[in-house]
């Protein structure tokens, strides 16, 4: 990295601009340390921009679920080389989407801690997918494969990072207009993560069509005949193999150690639709995940903590699932609406800034397995720490970060569904959830 | 002609309790009320009526004061003030009720009588509300004419009246609900919507100054068993949900079994033996309508889906409440505010749900889903808005369906008074399988900043 020392002495002046031949790309290093000094390398940078600009003038390419499954049954080379060079054109054309966005913030909002790290690792990734050439068989789709694989974990780090950044920034920005950015942010980047592994996925079964595959209903990440039951069963498996006091370094006092609720599932059992495990599961797992906290937290006596409720429904268009358990409801003095906890601003929602959250957000960020808002990151993480390992790098084990509800809402309305709480103040939460299941709706992206 | 008078007759025989007035005991037979021609000693207003005739005003007399009353905004009374009377019950603080009786109620029929007169005059000319027009002219003509209440003597005479007057005034909604619907293509729903909504909202106060006024009285008096430890007038400080969902319960039973063959059990879950201050009247109100439509969509899906000689039973209706939360929640800082405490209950059915595209109709006046282009076969919640013409959603109608599609009750939209105690309601549906209504009701204990 190229550090461009900038002092406003006439010498220190000549030694930059000796330096102007190498181009920086420590944009952030620069501003967080001297904020409101005029940079050689952000003036480079600012005139490099065209090339974004160029991209970003490009609207996205929606795609709807049934088009990544259509495209992705019966794979050949050549299919797969198409899908290969559309993910190498679509995903810098989002990328540089959201770094306009990003430019568009005020100077005060980027420059902060969390932000500027993003912003500088989304112009690294655009940069190099601009220049990717184009790919023509299937041993160059390898090395890009291994490639996008690459970048998408070093950006695991981006949501700590951004939802660290963005509450910090509550002061700047109005609600909605925070919310909005972060709401654009979350998607694209979900929406980027399914094309890239999705065709990750595609690759591998082209490779393996040869051996008899065990889960025909896959077309790449989209499992077609998804049962909803057994994604909930898993959950639960996982969930109420936790210890009993998983929680309890959040509250003072013990907490109640009876067994986990149980999880009584009704409606229309054998529920069957076409979607992507992850998504469906990632929010299933968090809203039992707080169902579960919540109504421990409630009955501190009992010896026989109250059940869950799901309710699963096939309708026409849709499938729904409610969730209904007795942990108190949503009363606090720290929102005003269930919505609220969807905010990722300090007005709407005051725990963004609560000390003990930004500490924890700042070692996640910091650390190195980042987050990639997955139920296996989160089961894995349980596994190792259970295992004896000492949890990495000095994070604590079960930290609150408060993304597993914005997070499913962005799951949730991604193919264009909805997520939606009602608190039943002092008796209990219930979480209505809609997902298409046809899948007809185009990727909720740029709205 | 005849179908009027088979749904005012309905109206009388099927009104829940709420509708029928409480204080029957105190009516005596009908006697036309004496208007004293003295002339006006009304304290606060700015003008005098004369009445150019013995015993009545002339009608441009009274056009000018209703215009006069209408103008000026209603003095903003806090239900803690109506409440705060009974707190002592004493011969000074009755007379001071009925005063307030006297100030605000004229000015409220004012406000209802000028906004009537300002829809179109084709409107105007339906016959409903034409007579609901009429209606409050004469009431307030009556209050206005009423020579002042000065002594306990003369205020139990007024009494009467007056519950007579808030009596001959409870078919009001239902009957402009009908003249609207008749209105149905000279004015957009949105139009109705609003109308409907403020004059329920006006009703409620009406109603609850002078029933406010009555319930002192008999207090007072000793006529009723409700002493000041448990009432305050029209509130009571014990009001139980379990105790109100049995009455209300078995009334949407009855008429449930009489019009569809069968009804669901209630199951009440929660806090169960929760109580909280309100208005059980409301409440009766409230319940009724969100049964009603639960009780219907419950006995119709399950009908449609099972045959008559299937065993299996019709799925329960779970009503859970949640007790008032004990303390206030404390702030960032530790500091409590003290802020309104709520009452919730969550009515959950598997009445089939409703389809996306109609739930946001599901609140209007005029939302039906017999044959006017709504989504679905019809699930349970058919005709809970106005009604359609011909009624019914296939299987039982008739009766029931003349009563929820018409008569009295208007289904969801009538939640509107719900607010004005700064209550809530929301209702969310799984489309296939059931839906929740959530109510959300203040608790009244010293009725707060609540305004009327």
């Amino acid at each position: 990295m190229f550090a461009c020392r900038v002092s406003t002495n006439p010498a220190g002046r000549v030694s930059a601009l000796r330096g102007l031949g190498q181009l920086p790309t420590s944009f952030s290093a620069l501003c967080t340390r001297q904020p409101g000094v005029r940079s050689i390398s952000t003036a480079v940078h600012f005139y490099q921009n065209r090339q974004l600009e160029e991209y970003a003038s490009k609207p996205a390419t929606r795609l709807t679920l049934r088009q990544l499954v259509f495209f992705g049954k019966s794979m050949n080379e050549e299919r797969l080389i198409k899908s290969a060079n559309y993910v190498r054109t679509e995903l810098p054309i989002r990328i540089a989407h959201r770094l306009r966005d990003m430019q568009a913030l005020p100077y005060v909002v980027v420059t902060q801690e969390g932000v500027a790290k993003v912003y500088e690792l989304y112009w690294t990734a655009f940069d190099k997918f601009r220049r990717y050439p184009e790919i023509t068989t299937l041993e160059e789709n390898d090395a890009f494969c291994t490639f996008v694989r690459g970048l998408l974990n070093d950006h695991k780090s981006v949501i700590p990072n951004l939802s660290l950044g963005l509450s910090l920034s509550s002061p700047y920005l109005l609600p909605d207009r925070l919310d909005t950015f972060m709401r654009r942010m979350l998607v694209s980047r979900i929406s980027r993560r399914v094309l890239a592994e999705h065709h990750i996925a595609l690759t591998e079964s082209v490779k393996s069509q040869g051996q008899s595959s065990q889960v025909q209903e896959n077309v790449g990440i989209i499992c077609t005949g998804l049962q909803v039951q057994d994604s909930i069963e898993r959950c639960v498996r996982y969930l109420r193999k936790r210890p009993r006091d998983i929680d309890e370094d959040v509250f003072s006092g013990s907490l109640n150690d009876a067994e986990w609720s149980e999880v009584i599932v009704d409606g229309h059992k054998d529920t069957r639709f076409a979607y992507i495990r992850e998504h469906l599961e990632y929010i299933i797992f968090e809203l039992l995940k707080n169902s579960l906290r919540a109504t421990r937290q409630k009955h501190p006596s009992v010896r026989v903590l109250p059940p869950i409720r799901v309710t699963v429904v096939a309708s026409d268009n849709d499938v729904y699932l409610r969730i209904s358990d007795q942990g108190g409801g949503l009363i606090s003095p720290e929102i005003k609406s269930p919505s609220d906890l969807f905010s990722f601003s300090h007005v709407r929602n005051a725990t963004r800034l609560a000390d003990a959250r930004l500490g924890a957000l700042r070692t996640l960020s910091s650390s190195q397995q980042g987050m990639t808002a997955t139920v296996s990151e989160q089961i894995g993480k349980w596994q190792r720490d259970s295992d004896g390992d000492a949890p990495a790098q000095g994070v604590n084990p079960h930290p609150r970060i408060g993304i597993g509800l914005p997070m499913s809402n962005i799951y949730a309305t991604y193919f264009g569904g909805t997520l939606e709480l009602v608190s039943l103040d002092g008796y209990g939460t219930d979480v209505y959830v809609r997902l298409p299941k046809l899948g007809k709706n185009l990727e909720g992206i740029e709205l | 002609m005849k179908r009027l008078s088979t749904v005012r007759c309905l109206g009388r025989v099927t009104r829940p309790a709420c509708e029928r007035s409480r204080l029957s005991v105190l009516t005596r037979p009908r006697h036309t009320a004496t208007f004293s021609s003295s002339s006006s000693r009304h304290h606060d207003f700015h003008f005098h009526a004369e009445p150019s005739k013995e015993n009545t005003l002339s009608p441009t007399d009274l056009s000018r004061l209703i215009e006069e009353h209408a103008k000026h905004p209603p003095r903003p009374l806090t239900l803690s003030t109506l409440l705060s009377f009974a707190r002592p019950l004493t011969p000074e603080s009755v007379l001071k009720s009925v005063g307030y009786v006297f100030t605000e109620i004229p000015r409220r029929l004012a406000m209802r009588a000028r906004s009537l007169e300002s829809l179109p005059f084709i409107v105007g000319m339906n016959p409903f509300i034409t007579r609901t027009l009429q209606a409050h002219r004469r009431a307030f003509q009556f209050l206005i004419m009423h020579p002042p209440v000065k002594t306990l003597e003369e205020n139990a005479r007024f009494i009467e009246q007056l519950s007579e007057l808030v009596q001959s005034h409870a078919n009001d909604i239902p009957a402009m609900a009908k003249g609207f619907q008749e209105c149905s293509r000279y004015l957009t729903p949105e139009q109705i919507s609003e109308f409907l909504d403020s004059t329920i909202r006006n009703r409620i106060a009406v109603r609850l100054i002078a029933e406010q006024h009555i319930a002192f009285v008999a207090t007072w008096r000793g006529e009723t068993k409700q002493t000041d430890e448990t009432h305050l007038g029209v509130v009571d400080l014990a009001c139980s949900p379990k105790e109100m969902i049995g009455v209300c319960g078995s009334f949407v039973s009855d008429l449930c079994e009489a019009t569809l063959g069968a009804s669901p059990q209630i199951v009440i879950d929660g806090d169960a033996d929760a109580t909280f201050a309100y208005v059980p009247v409301h409440l009766e109100y409230i319940l009724t309508e969100i049964l009603k439509n639960a009780f219907r969509a419950t006995v119709e899906w399950h009908q449609r889906h099972h045959s008559h000689t299937s065993t299996v039973p019709i799925p329960p209706v779970v009503i859970t409440i949640a007790a008032p939360p004990r303390s206030d929640p404390s702030g960032p800082n530790g500091i409590r505010t003290p802020c309104p405490r709520y009452l919730s209950m969550r009515v959950r059915d598997q009445g089939g749900g409703v389809p996306p595209a109609n739930m946001s109709r599901i609140f209007s006046y005029s939302f039906t889903t017999a044959g006017r282009g709504a989504e679905g076969n019809g699930s349970g919640y058919d005709d809970d808005g106005m009604g359609g013409d011909g009624g019914g959603s296939g299987s039982g109608g008739g009766l029931f369906t003349e009563i929820t599609g018409r008569g009295v009750q208007m289904g969801m939209g009538t939640i509107a008074g719900l607010g004005y105690f700064g209550g809530s309601l929301d209702f969310k549906s799984l489309d296939g399988w059931g839906s929740d209504v959530f109510i959300k009701l203040r608790c009244l204990d010293d009725g707060g900043d609540i305004e009327l």
